[in-house]
C-alpha cells in the first residue's frame, strides 16, 4: 500500500522538489491505459456472454469440470462479475484490488484452459461470446492462453502502479497523484 | 521542562499523528475497497435478476402437448388442429451440446406455442457429428435414429425431451439400446417393436461407424485428396457409391433417413445469411435466427413478428386423422420466403 505519512514527508518534500523522472510522468498514465484496455476486454467478454446466458453455460459446462448446476450458475454470474470488473477499472475503484482480482481472473481462465488442453477434449475456450465444442483441429490453446498472459500483465501492472489519473481513488484521495501529496 | 523531556514529548505526539494517519489511511482503503465490492454485488446481483425476467420462464408448458404429426422425410410437426400460424423449423443433433441448452431453454415454448396455435413447430433432427469420431458419430445416430423410431408410437416430442435430458458428454459413450429402449417406456411407447427397431437400428450404426465410414475415409483420402477435405458427407457417400463404396446397408433404415435428412436441410438452406452452418439451427418461415433463439423472450418475439406458413414436407400417408386441417400440398417450393 502506499505509505503517504508523514514519516516520508522529507523524501515527498525531496520529490517535489526535484523534476519527475520520466517514469514517474508516463506511469500514470501508462496505468491508465492498463486499465482501460483490461476494461475494455473484460468488459466486451462479459457483454457478449451476458446477452446470450444459454451458450455462456455451454461454454462453461464444455470444460467438463463442474456439474450441471454449478456450470448454470457461472454461465450467468461470470459475465456480470467480468461487467463489474470492467465498470471498476473505468471507475478506477479500488484500483489496486481491482488490478488483483483482474490478474486472478486471468490465472483462473488460464487454468481452465490448460486443463481443457491437457486432457484432450475440443473446445473453444468460450472467452468471448459462443464456446463449446470445436471440430479436432480447430482449437487454439496456445493462443488462448498467451493471450491471456497478456491480460494478466494488464492487471498486474494496474495493481503494482495503482496511481492514475481519472480514477474515484485520485478523486478520494488513496493513490493521490504527484503533485497532490503532502 | 528539561530539554529532554520536551524532545520526548514532541516525539510522542509526532508518533501519535503518524498513527492517526495510518489509521485514516486505513479506514479510507476499507471504504473504498467496502463501495467495490458493492457494486460487483450490485452488478451481478441485480443483472441476474434482470437476466432471468428478460429470459421469461423456461419452465411450467402442463397442458396437453398439441398433435404431433411424422412427415414422410422422418421430422415431426407439431401444430395445434388447423393452425394457421408462423413455421419454426428445429434442426438439432441429439450429440450437440447447444442444441441441449436449447432445449432446455426453449422445449417448453415450443410446446407452448404449437399448443396455442401460435406455431406448427417442425422438429427436423440431423446428424451434423455422423463423420466425428466415434463415439461422437455413433451416439448422434442412434440418438437420432431411436427418435425417429419413437415417432412411429406417436411419442416424438416427449421422447425428443429424453433424449437432450440425457445427452452424453462429449466423447463418451451414450445412448445405449437399453437406456434408449427404458427411455421409451418411460414416454408411454409399450409397443416391443419400438424396442425392436432401436436394436436394428444399433446394428446399422455399428456398421456405419466401424466398417463403412472409415474405409469410406481411407478411399476417397487416397483416391480424392485433394476435394475430400470440401466435401460434405452427402456428397462423399454419392462419391462412394460410385466408386464401390456400398452404402445399400442404410437403405430404409432410419440411420440412412436422419443422414438425408442432413443432406437435405444442407441443400436446403445452401447459402446467404440463412445457410444451415451447424445445430441447433432454427428458422422461422425459413428465416434463420440468430442467438435470440436461446431466449424465452427471443423466440416468442421472432414468431409474433412472423407472418403464418407451412410446412415444406407432407404427413405420411395412412396418417390423416392426425394431419393439420389445411392441406400443406401445395407448398412444395416454399423454400427462404423471405428472403
Amino acid at each position: 500500500m502506499s505509505t503517504d505519512t508523514e514519516e516520508n514527508t522529507g523524501r515527498d518534500r525531496e520529490l517535489r522538489q526535484r523534476p519527475a523522472t520520466r517514469w514517474e510522468t508516463v506511469q500514470p498514465w501508462a496505468t491508465l491505459a492498463a486499465r482501460l484496455a483490461l476494461a475494455g476486454v473484460v468488459g466486451y467478454a462479459g457483454y457478449t456472454k451476458v446477452i446470450v446466458p444459454a451458450l455462456s453455460v455451454q461454454s462453461v459446462q464444455a470444460y467438463q469440470l463442474f456439474g450441471d448446476d454449478v456450470s448454470r450458475f457461472i454461465g450467468y454470474t461470470l459475465p456480470l462479475f467480468e461487467i463489474a470488473l470492467a465498470l471498476l477499472l473505468v471507475l478506477g475503484l479500488a484500483t489496486r484490488l481491482t488490478g488483483i482480482v483482474g490478474a486472478l481472473l486471468m490465472g483462473v481462465f488460464i487454468a481452465g484452459i490448460a486443463s481443457a488442453w491437457a486432457r484432450g477434449l475440443n473446445i473453444d475456450c468460450g472467452c468471448f461470446g459462443t464456446g463449446g465444442p470445436v471440430a479436432e483441429g480447430e482449437t487454439a490453446y496456445g493462443l488462448d492462453i498467451a493471450r491471456d498472459l497478456g491480460f494478466m500483465a494488464l492487471g498486474l501492472f494496474v495493481a503494482v502502479w495503482p496511481r492514475s489519473p481519472f480514477s474515484v481513488d485520485r478523486v478520494l484521495g488513496l493513490y493521490p497523484g504527484r503533485d497532490q501529496r503532502r | 521542562m528539561s530539554k529532554a523531556s520536551r524532545k520526548a514529548n514532541r516525539e510522542r505526539l509526532r508518533q501519535e499523528r503518524i498513527k492517526e494517519q495510518k489509521r485514516a489511511k486505513r479506514n479510507k482503503l476499507l471504504a473504498v475497497i467496502g463501495a467495490a465490492v458493492a457494486v460487483v454485488a450490485l452488478v451481478v446481483g441485480g443483472g441476474y435478476l434482470v437476466m432471468r425476467l428478460q429470459e421469461g420462464s423456461s419452465s411450467g408448458f402442463e397442458g396437453a402437448t398439441a398433435p404431433q404429426t411424422l412427415q414422410q422425410d422422418g421430422s415431426v410437426v407439431m401444430a395445434a388442429d388447423g393452425a394457421r400460424a408462423p413455421v419454426v423449423e428445429v434442426y438439432a443433433d441429439y450429440q450437440c451440446p447447444a442444441c441441449r441448452n436449447f432445449e432446455q431453454t426453449n422445449s417448453d415454448t415450443l410446446k407452448q406455442l404449437a399448443a396455442d396455435g401460435r406455431a406448427i413447430v417442425h422438429l427436423r433432427p440431423v446428424s451434423i457429428f455422423a463423420a466425428q469420431p466415434d463415439p461422437i458419430s455413433s451416439n448422434s445416430l442412434r440418438g437420432g435414429a431411436a427418435a425417429r423410431a419413437a415417432a412411429d408410437h406417436g411419442r416424438f416430442v416427449e421422447y425428443n425431451d429424453v433424449l437432450f435430458e440425457n445427452q452424453p458428454a462429449e466423447g463418451s459413450e451414450g445412448f445405449s439400446v437399453e437406456d434408449l429402449t427404458a427411455w421409451g417406456e418411460e414416454v408411454g411407447i409399450t409397443d416391443p417393436a419400438f424396442a425392436e427397431r432401436v436394436a436394428a437400428e444399433d446394428a446399422v450404426v455399428e456398421k456405419f461407424v466401424t466398417d463403412y465410414y472409415p474405409e469410406l475415409a481411407a478411399k476417397a483420402q487416397a483416391d480424392i485428396p485433394d476435394r475430400v477435405q470440401t466435401m460434405r458427407l452427402a456428397e462423399l457417400m454419392e462419391w462412394g457409391s460410385d466408386n464401390g463404396v456400398d452404402a445399400t446397408f442404410l437403405d430404409d433404415t432410419y440411420v440412412g433417413e436422419l443422414l438425408d435428412a442432413t443432406a437435405a436441410v444442407n441443400a436446403k438452406y445452401s447459402e446467404g445469411d440463412n445457410a444451415f452452418a451447424g445445430t441447433p439451427s432454427v428458422y422461422v418461415n425459413g428465416v434463420l435466427m440468430g442467438n435470440e433463439a436461446y431466449t424465452v423472450n427471443g423466440l416468442v418475439q421472432a414468431v409474433e413478428d412472423a407472418e403464418a406458413g407451412e410446412p415444406d414436407t407432407l404427413p405420411v400417408a395412412g396418417d390423416d386423422s392426425m394431419a393439420p386441417a389445411e392441406s400443406p400440398s401445395s407448398s412444395p417450393s416454399k423454400e427462404n420466403p423471405d428472403e
